[in-house]
């Protein structure tokens, strides 16, 4: 498990892939997601690319499936999930595959436009029925309400007659009838009376039903009008009028046995066409069915497919054009998997040559891979969310998985509040492959991808709140206190007067509002309390006091130590990338200024509370004070923490001043002897390339490599040519770093300070929330008081949970992490690495890979 | 005046011009136009247009893909932004953007009354129409004999009802009659609007007036190029002259007494901005005055967006659109005919 200390091992491998089992080794590799492919076509544009045809034909069966899954989610037919992750088809599958895909769509879109057709024709007979039921209506109340226009009636009755009636008045009358959408009436109307000038006479009514539009396939209203005008040319004005407005115009018959004929004619055809209609569906149903069990299958292989050939056309083609060559990042440790794939690939294809592949050196950062697990995923993406780690560079992420709950616990420090977030993360944690949880949504799954830290978080904060003493702001008397009062109380004056200690009589108790214990009166301070601060402090009015006082120097000492830490660690990098130098240059000059300033401060506090006692606290000279006097030499030097104080301080002072200028000019006037001095030895030489020089060997004792390859791999070594010595650069670099670490030493410590800021108003919001809501409820002590709780006890429970748990909890985890990222970090961490990102067909599947352009 | 224009835009138009910033933003960049380009079939233009924001708007389009279907689907797509612009406007800005549809529907218009003359079927000539301009009406405009028919029973009630005070006549609709209707109506199209903006102040009226002055201009000059050799005589050339540019009135009483393109370019010489326009027509790469005044127009357009809390943005952001289309329609065509010798004179969008 030392992967989660430095990220793996990576090397850079050609792969030769023959022509024909080119497909098969990468679905192989896809299925394993070993390797991170290169491109090696970068200038090439996507479309001039060699794999471009078979891409589009992917994107071509991708669109099919994307119309039949629409059509099988619009005719209500489950989609069946069938195998979650099928191979990706083997090529000899693939044409058939597109010609079933293609038969489908063209059978289905015939069916669906048959379909569609029918129901057209379907509506437009409703349509036509409606119009004849409700025009029949009209010409009646014509006849009653407008007398005037005699012609209705004469023309339902005696046709023949009126027909010269008409033609006597030199104009022929005419009818045309129809339904138009409801919000287009008055519109219509208006510009019918604009046009024809008032010849025409429009009468409609609202249709009872809502009728389906053809076009959009709305339910809408409609409304039956019929218009009757005079003459040709009005009449092809409303009949344009009328397309205009997209009515549905139906032939208006002139006769009532006419009328009656049609309506007949028209309910046997309606019911033909129903029972079409139906079969139509069913068959229609049938296909769709069939359909529905192969799509998502389908899809995801169409998908990987679809991978493949983005990959693909990313190795470039060697001078035979036989084989393909790519490049890929492999993890060292996987070399042996990704053989035995490209051994599988070529063995599925039949292929005579079999692919092989062929490690290579390079002065290229490799990607960096760190392997997670449940566990640790959630810390590592804390980490990688500031900066994934440079390759082989240590990765914080190992001790976060502790320290990153401690902080957070020591500002979060109370065990009722702690164990409630224990038991949800544990909730969450062994309910962790219950599928809901897996797909919810956006919040719920955040919390759900950190239940490892929220479980560490609330088991930490347990133990701080132990120490601390706190639960839901009250104190816990676990072990009995260690301070007894009535050893201050004495009945007589006379023991008053024999120590000379002020010691409580009747009459103090009765009089003070506030009574001190006094730790040196023998009996009443009996020793520490076990574990944590002592419950008698709960009651005591200079709580707060002692408290501060605790946790700003537990701050510091945490926070000095945390950075101490990092500085280290800075040593392990320095000792891995082999430049010695580095240690004794920047890092033991670093150390020095650190300890020798904000170590002794530690010393200074722990030696404080160790050397005075009770009787002897008058005494004890101030840190505050003694820490600034190191720095000021003031004249009177009487008292101190211990004898030699001043030398010793002196001392350690002068070891700060001389580590600053060696922190500022010892690395680059190094590098510049170097430069000058020794030539061109390769210590100067970027870390991971002395690493790899074992292998570099390895390689060469091979020598299987083809000469053109040979000339490949020097191209690219010239490419990558010694960096350009720079003095001033590196002065410069320097002289930013040392001054941002030394203001950063007095800034960082005074930034872990937060740490008790924060505990603090925790535990003073905690204690308002009980004074303001608990102790209410407590003080009625009559029947109601016990109904009064429950309500009292409601308040409180969702007020802790979403004040002190939830923004509570938010905040100490932002502060938690800033001083990770900020305070820890900056002392080693550099974080100027990139991903790993294998080619992966598990990877594709389960991000949502929609923009699959983006990978083009 | 200033003060509480930047301090109450945000309230009613912020969240649409944070968008159309961002739909500018969206626009091709030269390197897309490179790649275009090297495009060997529709098919490749159409993979790399899936690379930029237009996405896979051709993903549903079946096979084989033609220049036109391109085209709809650009349109479609600028017209879905454009009703979303529109939907969630507040006025004046609604207003604003109605006068922006109107110089499409007057265009629609003139075209169906053209399709209309020469005999076409309706349903034809509306798949032409710019989506931008259409409206319920638009299909009833062939019932129209006269003008003044048109607009009492067609346009009453559309938002073109007000330019045609103007250009009420009896003649009947002949082809001569209905492009001078096209130039009147968009005479009074454009003074209104130019109007609107010069009342609504503020930056909008900084922004707005020179890009609507320039774009009379370029009408007048338009007209006056095309006048040549017909028999438009020069008074009746003269009243359809926008008079809101920089050229009224002295510049367009020359204009109209113009008669060739040396004449006409004499006239622009007394203009600052319009010089160096002339100058670069012709030039080494043969540009006419048409592509000319269309790279001057990217110009202003692209420069409204450095300014801010104005209506200029979505005027401009439409334009730079439109042009962006027809450089993708140009590139198109020029594929598709195997024409590569003219593909490089699309006009590049700054």
């Amino acid at each position: 498990m030392g992967s989660l200390f430095r990220s793996e091992p990576m090397c850079l491998a050609q792969l030769f892939l023959q022509a024909g089992t080119a497909y098969e080794c990468l679905s192989a590799l896809g299925e394993r997601g070993l390797v991170q492919f290169r491109d090696l076509n970068q200038n090439v544009s996507s479309f001039q690319r060699k794999f471009v045809g078979e891409v589009k034909r992917c994107e071509e069966l991708e669109r099919i499936l994307v119309y039949l899954a629409q059509e099988i989610t619009k005719a209500d037919i489950p989609l069946s999930e069938g195998e979650v992750s099928p191979l990706a088809p083997p090529l000899k599958q693939v044409l058939e595959m597109q010609e079933q895909l293609q038969k489908l769509e063209v059978e289905l879109r015939e069916v669906t436009k048959n379909k569609e057709k029918l129901r057209k024709n379907l509506l437009e007979l409703i349509e036509y029925t409606h119009m004849l039921r409700v025009t029949r209506t009209f010409v009646k109340r014509n006849m009653e309400f407008e007398p005037t226009y005699e012609e209705f009636p004469s023309l339902e009755n005696e046709c023949l007659l009126d027909y010269s009636y008409m033609q006597r008045l030199g104009a022929k009358l005419g009818f045309v009838s129809g339904l138009i959408q409801q919000g287009k009436v008055e519109a219509f109307e208006r510009m019918l009376w604009r046009v024809c000038k008032g010849y025409t006479i429009v009468t409609y009514a609202e249709l009872d039903e809502s009728l389906e539009d053809p076009e959009t396939g709305e339910i809408i209203k409609w409304y039956v009008f019929l218009i009757s005008f005079w003459g040709e040319q009005i009449g092809q004005k409303v009949k344009k009028i009328c397309d205009c407005y997209h009515c549905h115009v139906y032939p208006y018959p002139s006769t009532a046995e006419e009328r009656k004929e049609i309506q007949e004619g028209l309910s046997t055809r309606i019911q033909d066409l129903y029972t079409v209609l139906h079969r139509t569906e069913d068959y229609l149903r049938q296909v769709l069915c069939k359909a529905a069990e192969s799509v998502s299958s389908r899809a995801v292989q169409v998908r990987k497919m679809k991978a493949i050939y983005h990959t693909l056309n990313m190795c470039s083609f060697d001078v035979t054009n036989k084989c393909l060559i790519a490049e890929v990042w492999c993890p060292e440790a996987d070399l042996h998997e990704l053989r035995r794939a490209l051994e599988e690939g070529s063995r599925e294809s039949g292929a005579a040559m079999p692919s092989f592949l062929n490690t290579i050196s390079t002065k290229e950062t490799p990607p960096t891979l760190i392997r997670t697990n449940r566990f640790t995923e959630g810390f590592q993406s804390i980490v990688d969310a500031y900066g994934v780690g440079s390759y082989r560079e240590v990765n914080p992420a190992l001790f976060t998985i502790i320290t990153f709950p401690f902080l957070f616990a020591v500002m979060f420090g109370d065990f009722g509040h702690g164990f409630v977030m224990f038991l949800f993360a544990l909730l969450l944690v062994l309910k962790e492959d219950h599928p809901r949880l897996t797909q919810s949504q956006e919040i719920l799954r955040m919390f759900f991808n950190g239940r490892y830290i929220l479980l560490l978080m609330g088991l930490f904060s347990v133990y701080t709140g132990l120490i601390y003493n706190d639960c839901f702001s009250k104190s816990v008397n676990l072990f009995g206190s260690g301070w007894n009062v009535s050893a201050m109380y004495s009945a007589g004056p006379a023991s008053e007067e024999r120590s000379g200690l002020a010691l409580w009589n009747a009459s103090t108790v009765r009089h003070s509002r506030v009574l001190q214990l006094d730790p040196s009166v023998p009996g009443v301070f009996r020793g520490p309390y076990p574990f944590g601060i002592d419950p008698i402090w709960n009651l005591a009015t200079n709580r707060l006091t002692f408290l501060n006082s605790f946790k700003m120097k537990m701050s510091v000492i945490l926070g000095i130590t945390h950075m101490t830490f990092g500085v280290i660690l800075g040593i392990f990098n320095h000792m891995h990338f082999r430049k010695k130098f580095n240690i004794y240059l920047v890092s033991i000059p670093e150390l020095l200024f650190m300890l020798c300033i904000f170590g002794y401060l530690i010393f200074m506090i722990i030696y404080k509370w160790l050397a005075y006692s009770a009787a002897t606290s008058r005494e004890a000279p101030s840190i505050l004070i003694d820490f600034i006097n190191m720095f000021l030499f003031p004249a009177n030097e009487a008292s101190g923490l211990y004898p030699g104080q001043a030398y010793v301080q002196r001392v350690l002072l002068a070891i700060t001043v001389l580590s600053v200028p060696i922190l500022f000019l010892g690395k680059p006037l190094f590098l510049l002897w170097l430069h000058h001095g020794r030539g061109c030895f390769g210590v100067s030489r970027s870390g991971y390339t002395l690493v790899r020089r074992d292998s570099e060997e390895e390689v060469s004792l091979l020598g299987n490599q083809d000469i053109e390859e040979g000339s490949n791999q020097e191209a690219r070594c010239r490419e990558v040519t010694c960096e350009e010595f720079n003095f001033g650069e590196i002065l410069m670099t320097q002289a930013i770093h040392s001054i941002e670490y030394c203001l950063g030493c007095v800034s960082n410590t005074a930034s872990y300070l937060r740490l008790w800021a924060l505990s603090l108003a925790h535990a003073q919001l905690s204690d308002v929330l009980w004074a303001m809501v608990m102790r209410v409820g407590l003080r009625v002590d009559t029947t109601l008081g016990v109904l009064l709780l429950f309500l009292v006890i409601a308040v409180f429970t969702v007020l802790t949970v979403f004040i002190l748990l939830v923004m509570e909890g938010l905040s100490a985890f932002l502060h938690a992490i800033r001083l990770h990222w900020v305070e820890f970090q900056n002392k080693f961490y550099v974080g100027a690495g990139t991903k790993f990102v294998p080619f992966s067909f598990s990877l594709l599947l389960s991000s949502k890979f929609s923009d699959d352009n983006g990978a083009m | 005046m200033l003060e509480s224009a930047d301090l109450h835009f945000n309230v009613d138009h912020g969240y649409l011009e944070g968008l159309v910033r961002g739909c500018k933003a969206s626009l091709l960049t030269p390197q897309d136009y490179v790649n275009l380009v090297q495009c060997e079939t529709l098919e490749d233009l159409k993979i790399h247009l899936q690379t930029t924001d237009y996405g896979n708007f051709l993903a549903n389009e079946t096979n084989p893909l033609t220049v036109s279907k391109i085209d709809t689907e650009m349109r479609k797509k600028l017209c879905r932004e454009f009703d979303y612009f529109r939907n969630h406007s507040l006025e004046p800005l609604s207003t604003f953007l109605s006068y922006m549809t109107c110089s499409y529907m007057i265009d629609n218009v003139i075209l169906l009354m053209n399709g209309a003359l020469q005999k076409k079927s309706v349903k034809e000539i509306l798949d032409k129409c710019h989506p931008l301009g259409s409206f319920t009406e638009m299909e009833a405009v062939n019932i129209a004999e006269t003008t003044s028919d048109l607009f009492n029973a067609v346009l009453v009630e559309t938002p073109l009802a007000p330019f045609f005070q103007d250009c009420m006549s009896e003649n009947t609709l002949d082809e001569l009659n209905v492009e001078l209707l096209r130039n009147k109506l968009y005479k009074s199209y454009l003074e209104s609007f130019y109007k609107f903006c010069k009342n609504h102040g503020d930056i909008t009226a900084e922004v707005m007036c020179p890009i609507l002055e320039f774009e009379a201009d370029r009408r007048s000059f338009i007209i006056t190029l095309n006048s040549f050799g017909t028999e438009l005589s020069k008074d009746d050339r003269k009243t359809l002259y926008p008079t809101c540019g920089r050229l009224h009135p002295e510049g367009l009483r020359m204009l109209a007494q113009a008669e060739d393109f040396d004449q006409m370019k004499t006239v622009a010489d007394h203009y600052g901005v319009y010089k160096p326009v002339f100058e670069a027509v012709g030039g080494s790469e043969g540009k006419t005055l048409e592509d000319v005044f269309y790279e001057h127009e990217v110009k202003m357009n692209v420069l409204a967006f450095n300014r801010q809390f104005h209506y200029g943005v979505f005027y401009a952001y439409i334009k730079l659109k439109e042009q962006e289309m027809r450089n993708i329609v140009w590139i198109a065509e020029c594929i598709s005919q195997r024409h590569r010798t003219k593909i490089n004179s699309y006009i590049p969008i700054l």
